[in-house]
């Protein structure tokens, strides 16, 4: 893909049988730039994720991806293409090794010739001497480094950051706010949801859940 | 096509990868089959049948075991998919048929697995002999894909229920009974040696698996991404 991708929602809601979610949500965002999901627990920051993603569909509402260099809207069977997702509901396969993985899920993704890349996404978390362990034998912030691994695996035009930095120690956090500047920089469109200070402190655009 | 199967490999090859680390299939299917396979051969032994008897009761035994074999494990490779959380990423990560043929291929290759184990067993202890082995290798690898095929299209429906343990039984039942009877009259037929008899049976056999591919592939990414 040689542009990048804007995402686009007007008018969500959800409700699970009588319980509403949300309602009347909309918002955009940019190729480089940061859109900010924040409110208190229970307001449907991941939920609204999920919407975004395509996982789970809309009581109401519409999401769009469109192309940046000519707006064409990319149909929702090939969402999963653009996106790359870390989230607290989502788990990597526990009695695989961290390598295998990738490797797996760059294979599944259509990657060929995956074997470089899969070690320079393991080096880019710091996880490549723990490459051949594991992932059950993980401390809980390797495990989020490995979920921020292979989300950025194949390179999306679009990544999704759910409470990315839990779990991680100072040092790590350092790290995502550089990994979330740098995707900015290389034209990625990023969705972070948080009720972090510093993490909300990244986004430059805004969208605050009620509660 | 190359890569369709490409990626269908690799859904297997990690499911293998998993299954082989932790068993929990393996070891339902085989724990089941084994004390099935005692209980029937201590119970009934190769002599407490009339020889008049023996064809179709041994036949239809040997699916009963089979049958009740596949129901306790193979249901697992959707649930455990859902129930780790690996679910989502898959999801976003893998086309949908390519998802069903990999873990169809998993489910195909673990039940040959059980029979190839199971079916020798049952020979000795109950002094089961066939006419045709061809014919009955044939009923056995075209039953063990229609029955690959229907536990897992039941198995993707049932991990988005609720009630899991009963719901894959009850739907499985009217899907696989056609099917067991056939199975039953084609291991009798390859037992008699009668090749008209076996020749009908695969024929519906093979009817049957068609189906269940066409409705699996048409209804799968439905199942999979709602």
């Amino acid at each position: 893909m040689s542009g990048g991708v804007r995402l686009e929602f007007d008018d969500l809601a959800k409700r699970f049988d009588l319980r509403v979610v949300f309602r009347a949500v909309s918002g955009a965002a940019e190729p480089g730039e940061v859109l900010a999901i924040t409110g208190p627990n229970g307001s449907g920051k991941s939920t609204l994720l999920t919407i975004l993603c395509g996982l789970l569909r809309a009581t109401r509402g519409t999401v769009r991806y469109l192309l940046s260099d000519g707006g064409a809207e990319i149909p929702r069977e090939l969402w999963r293409k653009q996106l790359g997702i870390v989230a607290p509901s989502m788990s990597l396969y526990e009695n695989l090794d961290a390598l295998e993985n990738l490797r797996f899920l760059a294979l599944v993704r259509g990657m060929r010739q995956s074997e470089a890349r899969c070690r320079e996404c393991l080096e880019s978390v710091g996880l490549d001497p723990a490459r051949s362990t594991i992932v059950r034998g993980f401390s809980t912030g390797m495990h989020q480094r490995l979920k921020i691994a292979q989300a950025i695996l194949h390179d999306p035009p679009v990544l999704f950051l759910d409470e990315p930095g839990s779990n991680l120690d100072p040092a790590g956090q350092d790290w995502l706010e550089e990994l979330v500047a740098d995707q900015r920089e290389h034209g990625k469109t990023v969705v972070l949801a948080t009720n972090d200070r510093r993490e909300m402190e990244w986004g430059t655009r805004r969208v605050a859940l009620p509660g | 096509m190359w890569r369709f199967l490409a990626e269908a490999g690799a859904v297997f090859t990690k499911d293998l990868r998993t299954e082989f680390r932790t068993r929990v299939a393996l070891n339902a299917l085989g724990l089941f089959a084994i004390t099935t396979l005692a209980a029937v051969s201590y119970t009934i032994g190769p002599y407490r049948i009339a020889e008049n008897d023996r064809p179709f009761l041994l036949a239809a035994l040997l699916w009963i075991v089979i049958f009740f074999a596949a129901m306790a494990g193979l249901d697992r490779t959707f649930v455990k998919e859902e129930d780790t959380h690996t679910a989502p990423l898959l999801r976003l990560s893998a086309e949908p048929l390519v998802v069903w043929a990999g873990k169809l291929l998993f489910n195909f290759v673990l039940l040959d697995v059980l029979m190839a184990i199971l079916v020798p067993l049952y020979m000795v202890l109950m002094g089961f002999r066939v006419a045709s082995t061809a014919g009955f290798l044939l009923v056995l690898v075209a039953g063990g894909y229609t029955l690959a095929v229907t536990t897992t299209m039941v198995a993707a429906i049932i991990a988005r229920a609720m009630t899991r343990g009963a719901l894959f039984s009850v739907l499985s039942l009217p899907l696989l009974l056609p099917l067991l009877i056939f199975l039953i009259q084609g291991t009798r037929a390859a037992v008699e040696g009668s090749a008209e008899g076996i020749s009908d049976s695969l024929r519906a056999v093979v009817s049957l698996g068609g189906v269940m591919t066409v409705v699996s592939v048409v209804l799968f990414p439905v199942v999979w991404n709602e």
